[in-house]
Formats: structure tokens, C-alpha cells, sequence
């Protein structure tokens, strides 16, 4: 989990090559707005339930603010805070107009009935309807929510405020949501992925030996594309355990699989891995695309692989991050090689306002584009001021947001 | 077993300045012996607040749970000394984890026992509510001088010309 503090640690690195004041540094990590709202609904018992709401608004100097909804019990105002931080520092790496947010629900989604899950959302959107909206921020999936649960969001906001399809992005295609934003993160992170090899001196796609871990949506798209690529992707793993071929697993094959039973163990013609096992198995590009947190101190020493793509949030701990920079193994940090889902996201807002829609042929070029002009820039920051791509990353995100804020003036 | 002469001192020095070496004997009365070997956890935060421990053997250290889940040693304790006396005057749960470094001989003073001297307007349980609110006024002015010192630190206004600095730094050294 990405708390205030664990987000922070990267900024002020990056505060520390750009020589910010105290001042300075703390304007910009404040927080616009925090808010905290009882959400209480009738369950089907005829009980009273009464949850939780959050919603941390994080900076607006450079838009509306964007970022997701998340339902899960262990959702508090710290978790809240940090990862709306994240999304203000993300959609500035990539230059979105967009600043950042983060909330949800304390709540277990799969403890509570579709009826329940339907009365909550609806109720979560009365209690913040005031705050959110298509022009200062806009909510998305995340963990515990999916299409249907921005579909009741934009339906209840709309009962409110008029016809308001761009309040919420992740909507279901069929209802205002954007071709292909359920693939979009993984995509970016093949896109991020090609930038990047080809820079750092690693050649393209073709034939590098990959691991990933985590086949929930990121995973399981990042290796379609990857093997589409020509890439071999020869472990995966989800939370049952994982799998490995060193000839490359069929991909197409092992998504049929997943679909079926659910998980990748079991899989026909392949040896079965452990999660540990898998981030430090011998490969070209490892990359975590599920849990926050697996690459640590205690296993970074052993990581095998040339380069990390964090294609989740937060996979490798400060420690850990210094120890494989030490080690000369190259990192794409999180907050671009995953920024594929909201820079998709964003172009569904746009479709929304536009009322006009884009093909699929559109979006990935237009994805392409985006993720690639903001590697062009992390990467000449990098070289320029001799710094890792993450605090690349962070220090091209202060600038924009900074530039914004001055530029508006106090 | 320690001598009760010992003891009584012990608890008229540590405990309660006040008390007479008789209303001494009287607290004493109602406290129970206890001992806790090198290493064993003494009370755990978030337990019911059992008690006032009086700390006569040994020495022990005082641990919290950070934000981020990792414990943090806030002090070492040596006998003689006073533990948990909060617990006495308020029904919290303890604030803190006390464990044992080397082995530790206490007695304990109970609440239950102790509200019950107070019921019977016993003058001994009085004078200790009188020092435990000693001890806590101290505490308490310590921590407003800290908080003035923090705030006074963190408040100076941000002056303009830092601003106009990092403007400028923002479309110089860092623009791309």
C-alpha cells in the first residue's frame, strides 16, 4: 500500500536534486481538500449499515482532478492521501490536464449483495456529489470497483446535476465508456516497455524473456501484448502460484485457461513456480504487475532480471529501489509505466465532452503518442541531470505541476 | 522477600512523598506481589490498564507501535520507579508495551482494590491521586512547552521571494 509517507519519500529525492525550500515543498505536497463522509444504507436484513466514505482531492493547478475509487476494507484517509498524491505526480509524467485524486469505501465488496453494493455507491455519490464533477474531479475504477459501479455513479450524478456522462471514466462501453480502456494500462506498459529497452541500450521486444507477476487485468494484457510483440514471456503468476516454460508460455492459450479455472497454476506444459521463486527467476525484464511492496530489501540482491517495469503500484520499497539502482539493474518506475489506464481514461473524458467517438485504431495511436512523448522527456531529464528514470520522473512531474501553480499565482 | 521496612520506603519515596510510613503499609496492603522474568512482557498496549505497577527489581523498557506498524522504544525504566499509573485514574486501555530487559520484581497496585480504598475515603489512596495528578500536571506543561516550540518552528511565513525563486528555477534550470 502506497501510504502519505511511502509516496513522499520519492518527491522529496527528487525536491533534494531541485534544491526546493522547505516551503515550497510542503505547498505542494498539502493536499487541496480531504474529505470523509458517512455512507449509511438499508442492507438487505433490514439492518442499518453505515460505512465509510473518502475522497482526497490533491492539487487542481493543472486540471480537474482524476483518480480512483476504491472499495476494500483496509481503505483509510493515509492510503487515501498518498495515492491521490501519486495521481497528481502521474498525470503530470505523462502531461494529462488533469491533477490528482484518490477515495472509496471502506468495505469488503464481496461481503455485500449487487443490491447493496448498488444502494452504497448511489448513496457514497449523494454525500459527494458537490465535490465531483466532469470539470473538478473525476472518479475511476480501482480495487473493488468495476464498470457497473461507475455506471450507477454517472447515472446518480446525473439524476442531480443533468446528463453528466464525463463525471466518472470506466464506464461500460456500452454506456459512454471509451474502446479500449480495459486494456489500457497493459498496453501502455508494452508501450512504456518498447521506449524504454530501446533506450537504455536493451533492443526492442522481440525475444526478451519476461516475468510476470500478477495476471488479474494489467498482467494478463501486458503479456498479450508482450507476446504479440514477439517478446517470450516465460513465468506468470497470480495469488494460487505460478507458472514457467523457458521456451515462452502460449499466451493466447493461457489467457483461455485463466478464464476457465481462474487461475494460471495447473496450466498444460509448464513447471509450477512459487511468487518468490518468480521475481527472481532468470529473465531479461521482470515485471510486477500485481501487490505493492514484493521487491524488498531482502530480495533485491537476488532479482536476476536487467530491467524492472513496475506496471504496479509501489512494487519496490525504497530499500529495495537503492539497493538494484546500486546493482545497475534499470527501473521504470510506476507512476509512467502504468500510467496507460488514466491516459485512456482521459481520452474517454474527452470522447464524453466531445459527445463524439473515437475507434480503437485511434486510441492505441493516440496512447502511443502520449506514453512515448513522456518517456522522450523523462528520459532527457534523466541523462541531463544524471538521475534514476523514477526521479526523472518525480522532477519533470514538480516542474509541470509547479510551473501551473506559479503561473496561476497564490 | 524484601523486608516491608524496605518496601515502605520504597513506596513513601517513589510512590507518594507524602505518606506516612502507616499509610504506606496501607496501600501495601491491598498491592500484590509480582514478578516477571528477563524478556516477558509485563503489559501490552491496548490491554485493559490494569494497574499501577511499582517497579522495585530490574528495569524495563517501554515500547509503542509507529504508524507503520513497527515498534519503537520510547524509554528504558529503572527500579525504582512507577509504571502504569495512568491506568488508576482513567478506565484507558495501556498506551504502551512495557517488557521486561532484565528480571523484574513489582508490586502492583490493582484498580479495583484501589477504587475500593478511595470508596472507603481511605486518606492514603487519596494523597496518591494527589501525586499522580502531580505527576501528570508536569507532563502535561512539558508537553504544551514542546508544542509551542513546534508550532513556532513550523510557522514562519513563507516569504514571497522564495516563490519568485522557484518560478524562476522553473522556467530556467528545470524547464523541459
Amino acid at each position: 500500500m502506497a501510504g502519505f509517507e511511502e509516496v513522499n519519500y520519492y518527491f522529496r529525492r527528487a525536491a533534494r536534486v531541485m534544491d526546493l525550500s522547505p516551503h515550497v515543498e510542503r505547498m505542494l505536497i498539502t493536499p487541496f481538500r480531504e474529505v470523509k463522509v458517512d455512507v449509511s444504507i438499508s442492507l438487505d436484513s433490514g439492518e442499518l449499515g453505515t460505512f465509510i466514505g473518502y475522497r482526497v482531492q490533491h492539487d487542481r493547478s493543472r486540471g480537474p482532478m482524476k483518480g480512483g475509487l476504491r472499495y476494500h476494507p483496509a481503505v483509510d484517509m493515509d492510503e487515501a492521501l498518498g495515492l491521490a498524491s501519486l495521481m497528481t505526480w502521474k498525470t503530470a509524467v505523462v502531461n494529462l490536464p488533469y491533477g490528482g485524486a484518490k477515495g472509496g469505501i471502506a468495505v469488503d465488496p464481496a461481503r455485500i449483495s449487487e443490491r447493496e453494493l448498488e444502494r452504497l455507491t448511489r448513496r457514497f455519490v449523494q454525500q459527494i456529489h458537490d465535490l465531483i464533477g466532469p470539470q473538478t474531479d473525476i472518479p475511476a475504477p480501482d480495487m473493488g470497483t468495476n464498470a457497473q459501479v461507475m455506471a450507477w455513479i454517472m447515472d446518480e450524478y446525473s439524476k442531480i446535476h443533468g446528463f453528466s456522462p464525463a463525471v466518472v471514466t470506466g464506464k461500460p462501453v456500452d454506456l459512454f465508456g471509451s474502446r479500449g480502456r480495459e486494456e489500457a494500462t497493459g498496453r501502455g506498459v508494452a508501450f512504456a516497455m518498447e521506449e524504454f529497452l530501446k533506450d537504455a541500450g536493451g533492443g526492442e521486444i522481440r525475444g526478451k524473456r519476461c516475468a510476470i507477476q500478477g495476471f488479474g487485468n494489467v498482467g494478463s494484457w501486458t503479456a498479450r501484448f508482450l507476446h504479440e510483440a514477439g517478446a517470450k514471456v516465460v513465468a506468470v503468476s497470480d495469488h494460487r502460484g505460478g507458472i514457467t516454460n523457458p521456451e515462452g508460455l502460449d499466451v493466447p492459450k493461457l489467457v483461455e485457461h485463466t478464464r476457465r479455472t481462474r487461475t494460471v497454476a495447473g496450466f498444460p506444459g509448464a513447471d509450477s513456480i512459487s511468487n518468490a521463486e518468480l521475481l527472481v527467476s532468470d529473465v531479461d525484464v521482470l515485471i510486477p504487475a500485481a501487490l505493492g511492496g514484493v521487491i524488498t530489501k531482502e530480495n533485491a540482491r537476488d532479482v536476476r532480471a536487467r530491467y524492472l517495469v513496475e506496471a504496479a503500484n509501489a512494487p519496490t520499497t525504497p530499500e529495495a529501489d537503492e539497493i538494484l539502482t546500486e546493482r545497475g539493474i534499470a527501473i521504470l518506475p510506476d507512476i509512467y509505466a502504468n500510467a496507460g489506464g488514466v491516459t485512456v481514461s482521459y481520452f474517454e473524458w474527452t470522447q464524453n465532452i466531445q459527445q463524439f467517438t473515437w475507434e480503437e485504431a485511434k486510441i492505441v495511436g493516440e496512447l502511443r503518442r502520449y506514453m512515448s512523448e513522456a518517456y522522450m522527456t523523462l528520459s532527457k531529464v534523466a541523462r541531463q541531470h544524471r538521475v534514476p528514470l523514477r526521479t526523472a520522473a518525480f522532477i519533470v512531474a514538480i516542474g509541470r505541476v509547479g510551473r501551473a501553480t506559479v503561473l496561476r499565482g497564490l | 522477600v524484601r523486608p516491608v521496612k524496605d518496601l515502605v520506603q520504597t513506596v513513601c519515596t517513589v510512590l507518594c512523598k507524602t505518606l506516612t510510613p502507616s499509610q504506606a503499609e496501607e496501600i501495601l496492603a491491598v498491592s500484590r506481589p509480582r514478578s516477571v522474568p528477563a524478556g516477558n512482557i509485563v503489559f501490552k498496549e491496548g490491554e485493559e490498564g490494569s494497574g499501577l505497577f511499582l517497579l522495585l527489581k530490574g528495569s524495563v523498557e517501554v515500547v509503542k507501535q509507529g504508524p507503520n506498524g513497527v515498534d519503537q522504544r520510547l524509554a528504558t525504566v529503572e527500579a525504582p520507579s512507577v509504571l502504569g499509573e495512568m491506568s488508576l485514574v482513567s478506565e484507558r486501555r495501556h498506551s504502551a508495551t512495557v517488557r521486561a530487559t532484565r528480571d523484574c520484581e513489582f508490586q502492583v497496585l490493582a484498580r479495583e482494590d484501589f477504587l475500593r480504598l478511595l470508596e472507603r475515603d481511605n486518606l492514603a489512596a487519596h494523597k496518591l491521586v494527589g501525586a499522580i495528578a502531580e505527576v501528570l500536571a508536569r507532563r502535561l506543561r512539558r508537553m504544551n512547552e514542546m508544542a509551542m516550540e513546534l508550532l513556532s518552528r513550523a510557522d514562519t511565513p513563507p516569504p514571497m521571494e522564495e516563490l519568485a525563486a522557484f518560478k524562476q528555477k522553473l522556467f530556467s534550470e528545470w524547464s523541459f
